[in-house]
């Protein structure tokens, strides 16, 4: 229990001012009683004096009444010692008062008083003696007496006052001592409560204090204290909220793992990236919270050689994501405590790149390698002899025209394609009907169409809009998506071309096989160079694999889109979307 | 004092690296199957004999961990939680190593699978590849969370996966009847349908193993659907 500083105050306030009074009460109580006791002997001395002018035996018969008078008692003494009269006690004899000590003192002194229990009266008395003498010769004595008690009265009363005096002291005192306490110890009340708010981790606002003693200035101290560790939490806060959003802002994946090898904090890039959220994985180990070996060992590595390791990883439940992870120790920190930081940096859209472009070597590669292999088999084989049977040799020769035409088919569409990847590919675009180049296109691919037994619908919607396309760039993207069609349509099928300009801008031309179709997660693919989504079948004649990339990016460069919808074993939708014709564009 | 909490930390470390053994053999054990898997869908044999090549690994790991775990035993003389820990993870790992050997069997047979021709897509066993999987992923997630729902759940997916196998079984059992020459694949496909069915009982066993060790209780032996909350 903490003893508070006003409490102390009034205390200390008032054992002081008890403590004077008390003295001061006592010294004048004293000095009071001295002085009246001495004014009573002087009075009674003055008494016993004139009775004493008085002829002795008048004394002894009017002792009674001079007694009743001065509400003394009175006492007439012979020299042997003998009463010889007593107004309260009549002509009882006693004996025995010339020892008493008020006597001794009047014979030698002229007057003799004494205080003392007087046993004839059972009473405290005041004795006061004067000797009667006649000449030098001493032949008796008075004696007047008091009882105390009229003195310790009028003490008492005294006293009273004094007490009086003290308890109006104290209240005066207590009162005081409170508003002193309350002026002094407000603004000290207030700075306990002030810094209580602080220590509290409140900073904001000021303490206020009109004191212009110590107090103040220890209130202005304290106001410049908070002032500056205001300043400094700021920045600090600054510092962190900037560190904050820069760590969950930034792409890359970050996990700090403590000194215990568990994970101790996991950024917002990293949770995106897993798919798990943080409160799932701090406090685990890698292993439990990502189950991935390849993660586990790097970071064993890491351990073993203390030094920063490099590693690619795949992650999620499918390990379709590739990261590329970064693992070192962090720095700045003191002690021995050793935390370990791991950046991942996704890498599966480079990864994937990486994929298609070797892919794409390894296909080019093969496409060229077929034909040349047939070139090179039938030129040997006529080489061998074979030029000599004309059936045969015409055969055969035919065969190494297709296969070269087929070659060239292929370095024509790589450099269509290569040129129009480098956005070289020059396009003379201008107005031009749907229709007409539509009706164009389906007069070539008709005969084939027709060979496999395909009907061709045409279903156009009215008055269609110009759109703005080269032409010859039109009629390959047509020709191409119509080929597939054909192609991938079993005989007797029906092939659809239609036309809406639903869309504000565009014109769509949609081109609809009933044919084996694709498979859903293959669609996205089918613009890769060579990319076949039945792996299984057997490249067909005539094909490059290079068309529906060249159609996709003619569309690009024509600012337009395709879009390829497809149930498979119900045939395939592509979406050709045009940019309409404006005249000021 | 100092001492002994630096012997604690230390059996600390030493528990977390049998969890974490134990996981690691899981994702192994997981990687096979679904390699197995794999192998058969793209009758990759190159593939399946990585399977069998690597479950040595599993093996090997698997003796580690046991020794770890009585060496453990035999040094800290574990009491109440961690001693059901480490006799736990002494059968885990005992059903995991298990797991491994299945998973070499299945790539086995799909080596020989991939020299013959295929009789139909195989659609039930990626199924149960998929739900084992799961089945193990969940009883170690059960375990590292100490999460009995999620082991109850474990139990009864394992009825989910004798269904499809009986299913695989009947369906098998005809095309047997249909044409003889297809019962030497039929019989293949059948072995490793069983052996799927069987890493589920496994699968289940581990489950098992984390409801005792959680609540000290045995499930073993008895049917999921018996089980009361």
């Amino acid at each position: 229990m903490k003893i508070r500083l006003s409490h102390k105050f009034i205390v200390a306030f008032l054992v002081i001012g008890v403590v004077a009074v008390t003295v001061a009460g006592l010294l004048i109580e004293r000095e009071l009683k001295t002085d009246l006791m001495i004014r009573i002997e002087k009075e009674m001395a003055v008494g016993a004096r004139i009775i004493a002018l008085m002829p002795a035996g008048e004394i002894t018969r009017q002792a009674g009444e001079l007694a009743e008078r001065t509400r003394v008692r009175l006492t007439l003494i012979d020299a042997a010692g003998h009463v010889v009269a007593d107004s309260e006690l009549g002509d009882q004899e006693t004996d025995g008062h010339l020892n008493r000590s008020e006597i001794q003192e009047a014979r030698l002194r002229g007057v003799g008083k004494a205080v003392r229990y007087s046993h004839t009266l059972k009473k405290e008395m005041l004795y006061v003696a004067i000797p009667l003498r006649e000449g030098s010769r001493t032949t008796g004595y008075i004696r007047l007496s008091r009882p105390l008690t009229e003195i310790t009265l009028a003490i008492n009363g005294i006293r009273g006052v004094i007490f009086g005096i003290i308890v109006l002291t104290v209240i005066a005192l207590l009162l005081i001592a409170l508003l002193f306490s309350l002026k002094m110890l407000f603004p000290i009340r207030r700075l306990v409560a002030f810094t209580g708010k602080v220590r509290a981790g409140d900073v904001s606002g000021a303490l206020r204090l009109e004191s212009r003693d110590e107090i103040g200035l220890l209130s202005e101290n304290i106001n410049e204290i908070v002032t500056t560790l205001q300043e400094k939490i700021q920045t600090a806060d600054e510092e962190k909220r900037k560190l904050e959003s820069l760590f969950s802002g930034m792409s890359e994946g970050v996990i700090v793992m403590d000194a215990e090898n568990r994970i101790e904090l996991v950024n917002r890039g990293m949770e995106e990236m897993t798919d798990r959220p943080c409160e799932e994985v701090i406090g685990k180990t890698l292993l439990e919270a990502f189950r991935n070996i390849g993660l586990h060992n790097a970071l064993e590595r890491f351990r073993e050689r203390k030094e920063t390791v490099y590693e690619e990883i795949s992650l999620g439940d499918d390990r379709s994501v590739m990261m590329d992870v970064t693992i070192s120790a962090v720095r700045g920190e003191t002690g021995g405590e050793r935390k370990t930081m791991l950046v991942f940096h996704d890498i599966t859209h480079l990864k994937k790149l990486e994929r298609i472009r070797t892919d794409f070597v390894a296909n080019v590669t093969h496409e060229i390698r077929t034909p040349l292999a047939a070139i090179i088999g039938f030129a040997e084989t006529l080489e061998q002899g074979a030029f000599e049977k004309p059936e045969t040799a015409r055969k055969f020769l035919r065969t190494i025209r297709e296969n070269a035409e087929r070659l060239n088919r292929l370095v024509d569409d790589l450099l269509t394609l290569s040129s129009l990847e480098l956005g070289e590919a020059k396009l003379h675009r201008e107005g031009v009907r749907i229709e007409e180049a539509l009706d164009q296109v389906l007069a070539v691919v008709q005969t084939r169409a027709g060979e496999k037994g395909l009907t061709i619908r045409k279903e156009l919607a009215g008055e269609l809009p110009l759109i703005r396309a080269d032409r010859d760039r039109l009629a390959q993207i047509l020709i191409n998506i119509l080929d597939n069609a054909i192609k991938f349509t079993p005989i007797g099928g029906t092939i659809s071309v239609a036309t809406s300009s639903g869309e504000e801008d565009f014109l769509t031309v949609r081109i609809t096989d009933s044919g084996v179709g694709i498979p859903k997660g293959e669609i996205p693919r089918l613009g890769e160079r060579f990319y076949r989504a039945d792996k299984t079948r057997s490249r067909e004649p005539g094909g490059t694999g290079l068309g529906l990339s060249i159609v996709k990016h003619l569309m690009m460069a024509h600012g337009g889109r395709v879009i390829i919808d497809s149930t498979l074993g119900h045939g395939t939708t592509v979406s050709l979307h045009f940019p309409i014709f404006r005249d000021s564009g | 004092m100092e001492d002994i909490r630096h012997t604690s930390r230390e059996y600390e470390r030493e528990l977390q690296e049998i969890r974490d053994g134990l996981l690691y053999l899981g994702v192994l054990t997981e990687r096979a199957l679904e390699r197995g898997s794999q192998a058969l869908l793209e009758r990759n044999s190159d593939l399946a004999r990585k399977i069998v090549r690597e479950d040595e690994q599993i093996d090997r790991l698997d003796v580690d961990l046991e020794e770890k775990c009585i060496r453990l035993l035999a040094l800290r003389q574990p009491a109440a939680r961690d001693l059901r820990f480490i006799t736990t993870a002494i059968k885990i790992t005992g059903h995991l190593e298990r797991i491994g050997d299945m998973a070499a069997n299945i790539a086995e047979k799909v080596i020989i699978l991939n020299d013959l021709p295929q009789i139909k897509p195989y659609v039930d066993l990626p199924r149960m590849v998929e739900i084992g999987r799961g089945m193990i992923r969940k009883s170690l997630d059960a375990m590292v969370r100490e999460d009995i729902v999620l082991a109850k759940k474990v139990r009864e997916e394992d009825t989910v996966i004798d269904q499809l196998n009986d299913q695989v079984f009947r369906e098998l059992l005809t095309f047997m009847m249909e044409d003889p020459r297809k019962i030497q694949v039929c019989l293949y496909i059948m072995q490793i349908s069983k052996s799927l069915e069987r890493i589920a009982d496994h699968a289940e066993g581990i489950a098992d193993m984390v409801i005792y060790m959680v609540t000290g209780k045995s499930v073993r032996h008895k049917p999921a659907s018996a089980e009361q909350g």
